[in-house]
């Protein structure tokens, strides 16, 4: 019996040197829905990667009913029964429903023309599977969210699927898709497959799953029956020991209030957002993804449509475009530095200069030699490692485009700075070098507001912590009540605080 | 701590390298011209004589002056389709309020008022409409030419006027007006694109919109900029060619020469998404097209293959621009 299933054992792997999996063990028996739970960065998505064949493990077995396999490439994962069906869904909404199932595996006659009825008549059956019926005929672009999900796991169905990974399905459907969605899954577990659930949302964990495998730092932290558990042990399991990192040390507050939002909604996004920022403090936002905080701020940005009041300074402003933002004092430094903040093809001279080109110019025209005097002083400023100004912005390493985007926001000086994830794809010792910069800003009286869903990093850095949840404030911590722990409970929504309602 | 050593020592190395790379990139289309001319002149000794360069010179200044605004346009992210029917329209418009007023100054203002308002509506159909650009001037392309054919019923529209052929055949030191007013603009634009913050924005709204726009860059307005420059210096090409031959044909003036103008930017080395090209690349680029039509002419070849050739040199500079972003 014990050979049934899937079996993963001593999973190691490193990168360039540095292991993500330390030996990783994880069964999963036939009919059972498994839970796969960690942080980002704990190496979920790692395993499950070599178990797709995507990657390959420097050790370790996997063994798929007592056979031995070498995932080697994806095919022979899939081969062995193994499906992937990932957060973002993969259909094409301009084709039909059978089409879409079929993509790629289409029946053909021996003319080579496509048998269409047959292929509507075994969609019919595996939708039924599921406990749906839709029909075969119908465009997917049409259909709800959590019937296109089912469409992707018919997909995978089509062919004999012993073992289906989801990672993270539940993030854009609504409560009512995710009932829907259970349902399938219950009936694909009672038909003999087994489930690997990947999902940041432990209430639903609780309610679907039979057991749990929980990651940290690449370690197995701990796994059992899910109704041996609850809530508080998964997330301690997920958490772990808070990481040795040193807050920051003294907290300047003036009364000064420079930012105060109240009421702020946009659509499905956020709603209800109220709150405010003093002079020289750091506010941080943090929650899980789909919290709706990078779109709050794009709102309060400028480039984002809401209702609601924004007050910079006492003064009330409606914010139609970033440029009214930064005249009314805010900046932002977005997250995704390669798509929101460099413009790859100019040098990095030209990036560095460009929000507040109007300095740059003597009479009409631009001036080469005040942009250039400009950037020596932030190259001292922000220890920019740079060999020449002139070169393109891309031969730059990733810490070093961040401060010259930095040295953009700076040289236009708001008086009030938001960072959506500051520190992505930055190394260690440049991410100690933005945290320091950060902070020296804070000193000198800015308001700053830091986005982030690193835990250790809203902790080294923030005063003032808002928990957001489906785009909703359901807790603010001060610094002393922060701990990762009580943040996992408002972010995951288990928690309101005194602000929700 | 591990990372500092390596990136210190590779930085100075891949420096010169990316740096050369850069070099031939934004300048490969001046080596390509002077190779061109190298061997039009070992073709054929009539080649190199002050004749026939200035020649040259003046039979691109119209495909130029286009060609200048079409850089500015393509520099941003889009295209202009609309330049050869436009340039009918105005025209014609042109002449039109010559024979009615008699006034050589009143014609050209008339003809850039009316360039800058078909350019603020290609604007706003790129802008607040949020139509492609290739559309939406595609569009403006079709109803410029089928209004301007109305007005003069498929026919040609003659100047009546004393003095308006002088502006295109007027010559000073051997060069003709237009070849100034070529050469005037190229200046004006090269000023305009890597001197001020308009040309700056252009750029950055080519290679990047999202993050220009985070950048508090006002980018609507810059586009209505962009669309608004290319028409007025359609106007000026207008006038140019329609003082040429005081007159202009509904059906056959600036018939493709959009795509002529496309090219020219295209072989100066712009790229087709925007945000990386030169207007200098351009000027070359014009002159490259000119000295192949003329090379063709000198050793008389049927014009019917000059499209060929064209096609074939365009096809070219862009596998070279691929091989280059590789």
């Amino acid at each position: 019996m014990s050979d049934n299933g899937l079996h993963m054992q001593g999973i190691h792997k490193a990168f360039g040197g540095v292991p993500v999996l330390k030996g990783i063990d994880l069964t999963l028996r036939p009919g059972e829905i498994h839970a796969l739970l960690g942080e980002n960065g704990a190496g979920k998505s790692t395993l499950m990667n070599i178990l797709g064949g995507i990657l390959h493990a420097d050790a370790g077995e996997i063994s798929i009913d007592g056979k031995r396999i070498q995932m080697t490439d994806p095919r022979v994962s899939q081969q062995a029964g193994v499906r992937f069906i990932h957060q973002e869904l993969n259909v094409v909404g301009d084709l039909m429903v059978y089409e879409n199932i079929f993509l790629g595996a289409e029946w053909t006659d021996r003319f080579g023309f496509l048998r269409v009825e047959d292929m509507c008549r075994r969609t019919v059956e595996l939708l039924g599977k599921m406990g749906a019926t839709i029909h075969p005929k119908r465009l997917v672009r049409d259909l709800e969210p959590s019937y296109k999900q089912m469409v992707e796991i018919a997909k995978a169905l089509l062919t004999d699927a012993k073992l289906i990974i989801m990672d993270e399905p539940t993030t854009s459907l609504t409560s009512y898709e995710v009932e829907k969605l259970m349902e399938t899954m219950r009936t694909l577990r009672d038909g003999g497959v087994g489930i690997i659930y990947i999902s940041h949302k432990l209430k639903e964990v609780l309610q679907i799953c039979d057991r749990y495998t929980v990651l940290r730092d690449g370690q197995l932290a701990g796994s059992g029956l899910i109704r041996d558990t609850n809530e508080e042990e998964l997330t301690r399991l997920m958490v772990g020991k808070s990481v040795g990192n040193e807050p920051r040390k003294e907290t300047v507050r003036a009364e000064e209030t420079f930012l105060e939002v109240s009421n702020l909604s946009s659509g499905k996004w956020f709603q209800g957002i109220q709150f405010a920022l003093a002079k020289g403090e750091i506010l941080g936002f943090t929650g899980l993804a789909g919290d709706g905080r990078t779109e709050l701020f794009e709102a309060i940005f400028g480039c984002r449509p809401y209702t609601g009041e924004i007050r910079v300074k006492g003064q009330q402003h409606r914010l139609r475009h970033p440029r009214q933002a930064l005249a009314a004092g805010i900046g932002l430094v977005p997250k995704n530095r390669k798509e929101n903040a460099i413009i790859k093809d100019m040098s990095i001279m030209e990036n560095l200069s460009l929000t507040a080109l109007k300095n740059f110019q003597s009479k009409l025209l631009l001036d080469g030699k005040k942009e250039s005097s400009a950037f020596e002083r932030y190259r001292e400023l922000l220890s920019i490692k740079v060999a020449d100004p002139n070169l393109p912005i891309v031969s730059l390493s990733g810490g070093n485009q961040q401060k010259v985007v930095l040295a953009k926001w700076l040289e236009a000086d708001p008086e009030i700075l938001i960072f959506d994830n500051p520190t992505q794809g930055i190394d260690v010792g440049a991410k100690a070098e933005i945290y320091q910069i950060i902070t020296e800003l804070a000193k000198k009286g800015k308001a700053i507001i830091i986005l982030s869903s690193e835990l250790p990093e809203i902790m080294r850095l923030c005063d003032r912590v808002m928990v957001m949840y489906q785009g909703e404030i359901t807790g603010e911590l001060i610094r002393q009540e922060v701990d990762e722990e009580t943040i996992m409970l408002y972010a995951t929504g288990v928690k309101r605080g005194k602000q929700a309602g | 701590m591990m990372n500092l050593p390596p990136t210190a020592q590779n930085t100075k190395a891949s420096s010169w390298k990316a740096r050369g790379q850069w070099l031939w990139s934004e300048y490969s289309v001046i080596v390509a011209f002077v190779v061109i001319i190298l061997i039009a002149s070992m073709l054929d000794s009539h080649f190199v004589s002050l004749d026939n360069l200035t020649n040259i010179l003046r039979q691109v200044s119209i495909i130029g002056i286009i060609s200048l605004g079409m850089t500015v346009v393509m520099l941003s992210g889009g295209i202009d389709l609309s330049v050869g029917a436009v340039l009918a329209l105005l025209g014609a418009l042109s002449v039109s309020v010559l024979n009615a007023t008699q006034s050589v100054l009143l014609a050209l203002l008339a003809a850039l008022a009316a360039g800058a308002i078909v350019g603020s509506l290609n604007g706003l159909m790129v802008t607040k409409g949020r139509i492609p650009s290739f559309i939406a001037t595609l569009g403006m392309m079709a109803s410029a030419r089928s209004i301007v054919l109305y007005f003069a019923a498929g026919g040609s529209l003659s100047g009546k006027a004393e003095g308006y052929t002088v502006i295109a055949n007027t010559e000073w030191l051997g060069l003709a007006l237009p070849v100034y007013i070529f050469l005037f603009m190229t200046l004006l634009v090269y000023v305009l694109m890597h001197k001020t913050r308009f040309g700056r924005y252009v750029y950055a709204i080519g290679s990047n919109e999202k993050a220009a726009l985070l950048s508090t860059i006002r980018v609507n307005r810059v586009k209505m900029g962009v669309y608004m420059l290319c028409s007025i210096f359609v106007a000026a090409a207008a006038v140019v060619e329609s003082s040429r031959l005081n007159s202009i044909s509904s059906a056959s003036s600036g018939l493709s020469y959009e795509l002529d103008a496309i090219a020219a930017v295209i072989i100066g080395g712009t790229r087709m998404s925007g945000g990386r090209g030169k207007v200098i690349g351009t000027f070359f680029g014009v002159l490259i097209l000119g000295v192949l039509n003329n090379m063709l002419n000198l050793m008389n070849i049927s014009p019917y293959l000059q499209g060929l050739v064209k096609g074939l040199i365009i096809i070219a500079a862009v596998l070279l621009q691929k091989k280059e972003q590789q």
